[in-house]
């Protein structure tokens, strides 16, 4: 039992840095893809978060990005290892499609997931650990202090500009 | 499908009834509705029928993007 | 406790404290990140209470239509739907 805990705890640091890679690189805190995201963005900045990191939540909430990605990937390793991954992969940019994005950030970050997992689970994790750790990496950014997560988002993104 | 998440289920299906009855706002409505969708889902996957699932879950935001559609207009006038 | 147990416990748990935290947010905008929060944990729920391939495509489809829901709800209350529709 404290040793799956501390597994799960292990993959969730991997998928935080995974997604958080992705979406730097694709520079998703730079502007709001939709509407939707940039009035997100002025909510959470209203409140004493940082605007950049305000983008970056509103982005994920109104596309799947890579952390959508990192999900699906997780599933289908599980489910199917590699072709499942796959599969997940062409489903984000097909959902990516519908909610008028690009969708680079979203399958690359998909593929590169699944390669990451698959060889992971290689070694000793299982894949289920990172379905939730992936959940607990998007409690992080999402769901504990919208102004603490937007202000560490938008200090990476000064690193990586 | 072990008690923990039948409880967790049944738990977001009734927190989502009781908001959206209780909610005054219209978009706060539609979202606890959504809510009630996300406990729904595990039950019908639990006894296997994935083609219902698929088919709930591409019908109710498609729903609620109908119903987006009337609150909009009622906004303009 | 199994690993797969483990994990699907962490995801419900997690799916019902969002709810907690739907509830209690009374700022229609700052509600949608909570909501994304939910469908993720469902998603995983999903997938890991039934592995067949089949699943794979539901929890896709359910979370690509939950996203689609906020995506749809937010650009409404940011201004209307014509920015959207092509």
């Amino acid at each position: 039992m404290p040793e799956d805990l501390l597994r799960i705890l292990v993959a969730a640091a991997v998928c935080w840095a995974n997604f958080m890679a992705f979406d730097l690189f694709w520079k998703l805190p730079l502007e709001g893809g939709v509407s939707g995201a940039t009035a997100i963005a002025h909510e959470v900045e209203r409140k004493g978060g940082a605007l950049h990191g305000g983008f970056m939540m509103g982005n994920i909430v109104s596309s799947p990005d890579a952390s959508a990605g990192t999900l699906l990937a997780a599933c289908g390793v599980f489910i199917a290892g590699i072709p499942g991954g796959l599969l997940a992969a062409m489903c984000v940019y097909v959902g990516n499609r519908i909610c008028h994005d690009p969708g680079y950030a979203g399958t690359t970050g998909c593929i590169a997931a699944t390669f990451i997992i698959y060889g992971l689970c290689q070694v000793g994790f299982v894949a289920t650990d990172f379905i939730a750790g992936m959940v607990i990496a998007i409690l992080t950014i999402q769901g504990v202090s919208a102004v603490h997560a937007s202000r560490l988002i938008e200090r990476l993104w000064k690193w990586r500009s | 499908m072990n008690e923990v998440v039948t409880a967790g289920c049944a738990l977001l299906v009734l927190f989502g009834t009781t908001l959206t009855i209780c909610e005054r706002n219209a978009f706060d409505k539609l979202i606890s509705l959504s809510v009630l969708v996300a406990g729904v889902i595990p039950f019908i996957v639990a006894r296997g029928y994935l083609d219902i699932a698929t088919a709930t879950a591409l019908i109710a935001p498609l729903s609620t993007i109908f119903t987006l559609m009337v609150l909009f207009r009622r906004q303009e006038r | 406790m199994s690993p797969d147990e483990l994990a699907v416990t962490i995801c419900i748990v997690i799916a019902v404290y969002s709810a907690v935290r739907i509830a209690l947010e009374r700022n229609t905008l700052k509600k949608l990140p909570f909501l994304n929060v939910v469908s993720f944990a469902v998603t995983g729920v999903i997938a890991i209470i039934l592995p067949h391939p089949l699943t794979i495509l539901a929890a896709a489809a359910y979370f690509v239509g939950s996203t689609l829901e906020s995506n749809a709800i937010a650009s409404t209350i940011a201004g209307g739907p014509e920015e959207k529709d092509e």
